[in-house]
């Protein structure tokens, strides 16, 4: 009898040292997951509790309705613009600095340096640097945007604050894909007299396709949860015009207490991380050159 | 590395520095600006350098917020929650790694598989989770979300792979128990994966925004990063003790990132520190 339980005991302590990450991944992933799913189909009560199943009547009105377009087109105008501004942008600081010479660690920690700022923080500053009467973005370039105030440029300052908290990882991805470049491929492309801007699109490009794919397919997925600098710098205005798809959700379920429409959008989340995840390693297949 | 640099060396050189000044800018603004007076703030043109280095705006965001309790809450909250998330993911590491039990393979995997599921578009439920379990404006509440981190799993359980199974083999000749080889073995082996891992968890709590916003509606509880957001300067232009309260917060921050840099330069290259 003691034996047995001893080999019980032998064959059940494994599963003990998984429990507390399984009981985890239960309450906080799987368990909403699946809720919010229900949810979505449901009509939920103002305490969270499910009154009955509509189907997909929430999706339906969900997707006339105005408001929800708008944080879809958004969602998407600001990837449009966040993820080939942040790429250029790295690209190029990456390109200059990365063949190791004097100045360049310097450089390169200058890079790096939005790494070590909260996205709190950097949105509070970014505030008051772009604020269209005392910021000094407007004073040193000598123009005079109402960042704030007006639709069409309100998304800009969301986007800028986008590359600057991205910038420090991309850049230093695409610096560490350039210095993998077999040295000697570049050196042959340059005897047998290629330009720089040759030897960038035919020979350093091709080579880090693999990770500009992974930087864009993990900027795209971020792209889609874009909600924090709203919150603190726009609050989603001026008309909308910087209301995403998680801010919109956050709103619907905590201000508007409504959970299914809130419920809803976060499927419509789920789907298009998912999908872009899918597109990405399908593109992937077709268009990325590895070694 | 020849000492003598080319000509187009010093223009990218040169034009590598611009950029990074344009980059590092915000954050000397911040510094700058943390010592300017209210009048400073309203000047035409902008005032970019403070007339003085005075300490008002620090002294005024310590005593007239709550900045210091919000410091404190963010505090308790990225240590306990870092030791925890390291807790969860090393006995599971560790069970992938060195024990053989059936389904170890599908539970490993259901782990995993819970990084696919973005955590910001889980808040309603989750914020519904914590309400019913009575942990709205407490610390466990704050860090429950972020208590599983798989990828750290992962990454624990290849550094853990890379340690010998003979090691396991004569510690259980010696007697030596499951955890016990855990804690004075495979632990010790890894102590500088493990304390990167807890580094970075902390910082990552630290700096997580929406969540900690959610789930604390009372001024004491809420953490430094929700808390400098609502300090409510802004709407009085009286912007230095908010500048003063993004500083005490940036500087040591900034001072780690400079003394970690190489190791989170090499994280990022061997593909560790991502996410």
């Amino acid at each position: 009898m003691e034996k047995r339980s001893a080999r019980m005991k032998k064959t059940l302590s494994p599963y003990l040292y998984f429990v507390p990450a399984l009981v985890l991944a239960y309450l906080f992933s799987y368990r909403p997951f699946l809720k919010t799913i229900a949810n979505s189909l449901s009509l939920v009560n103002f305490s969270g509790k499910i009154i009955e199943f509509v189907g997909l009547e929430n999706f339906q009105s969900l997707f006339t309705d105005r408001n929800f377009q708008t944080s879809l087109v958004n969602t998407f105008r600001f990837a449009l613009f966040f993820i080939p501004i942040d790429l250029v942008f790295c690209l190029v600081c990456a390109l200059l600095v990365y063949r190791k010479r004097r100045f360049n660690a310097l450089n390169e920690t200058l890079f790096i340096m939005p790494m070590a700022v909260a996205m709190s923080s950097a949105a509070l500053v970014f505030k008051a640097i772009f604020n269209p009467t005392i910021g000094v973005v407007n004073h040193l370039f000598g123009i005079s945007i109402q960042w704030f105030n007006d639709p069409a440029w309100a998304m800009f300052t969301i986007v800028f604050l986008g590359v600057w908290m991205a910038m420090g990882l991309d850049f230093l991805l695409l610096v560490g894909a350039l210095r993998s470049v077999p040295r000697h491929i570049v050196e042959a492309a340059e005897i047998e007299g290629a330009g720089p801007i040759a030897k960038f699109f035919r020979i350093q490009l091709p080579l880090i396709s693999p990770t500009i794919l992974f930087i864009v397919s993990t900027r795209l997925r971020d792209s889609m949860l874009l909600s924090g600098p709203v919150m603190v710098m726009t609050s989603g205005g001026p008309y909308r015009s910087t209301q995403t798809l998680v801010y919109q959700m956050y709103i619907e379920g905590f201000t508007a207490g409504n959970y299914s429409k809130g419920s809803a959008i976060s499927v419509v989340v789920f789907v298009l991380t998912f999908l872009l995840i899918l597109l990405a390693f399908r593109f992937e297949r077709k268009g990325v050159f590895y070694q | 590395m020849s000492p003598f640099m080319k000509r187009s060396d010093i223009v990218k050189a040169t034009g590598a520095t611009v950029l990074g000044l344009v980059v590092v800018f915000p954050i000397y603004y911040a510094f700058s600006a943390s010592f300017f007076t209210i009048g400073e703030f309203s000047t035409y043109p902008p005032t970019l350098f403070p007339s003085t280095i005075s300490l008002v705006n620090y002294i005024r965001a310590l005593t007239e917020s709550m900045l210091a309790r919000f410091m404190l809450n963010s505090l308790v909250v990225s240590l306990v929650g870092s030791l925890l998330r390291m807790i969860v993911a090393i006995l599971a590491a560790f069970a992938v790694a060195f024990l053989n039990f059936r389904g170890k393979q599908v539970l490993f995997f259901l782990v995993l598989g819970t990084m696919m599921l973005p955590g910001d578009a889980l808040i309603i439920e989750n914020y519904l989770t914590i309400s019913r379990l009575g942990l709205v404006d407490s610390y466990l509440g704050i860090m429950s979300v972020y208590l599983l981190a798989p990828v750290q799993m992962f990454m624990l359980r290849q550094s853990f792979k890379t340690i010998p199974l003979t090691y396991r083999e004569s510690a259980a000749i010696d007697g030596c128990s499951d955890f016990k080889f855990l804690t004075s073995i495979v632990l010790p082996m890894s102590r500088p994966i493990v304390l990167t891992l807890s580094l970075h968890s902390f910082v990552t709590i630290w700096n997580t925004y929406l969540w900690p916003l959610l789930v604390t509606n009372n001024p004491g509880m809420r953490t430094v990063q929700v808390g400098i957001t609502m300090l409510g300067y802004a709407d009085s232009l009286d912007y230095g003790p908010i500048f003063a309260a993004i500083s005490l917060l940036l500087l040591p921050s900034i001072i780690i990132f400079l003394l970690m840099r190489k190791k989170i330069v090499e994280g990022i290259a061997s593909g560790a520190i991502v996410g």
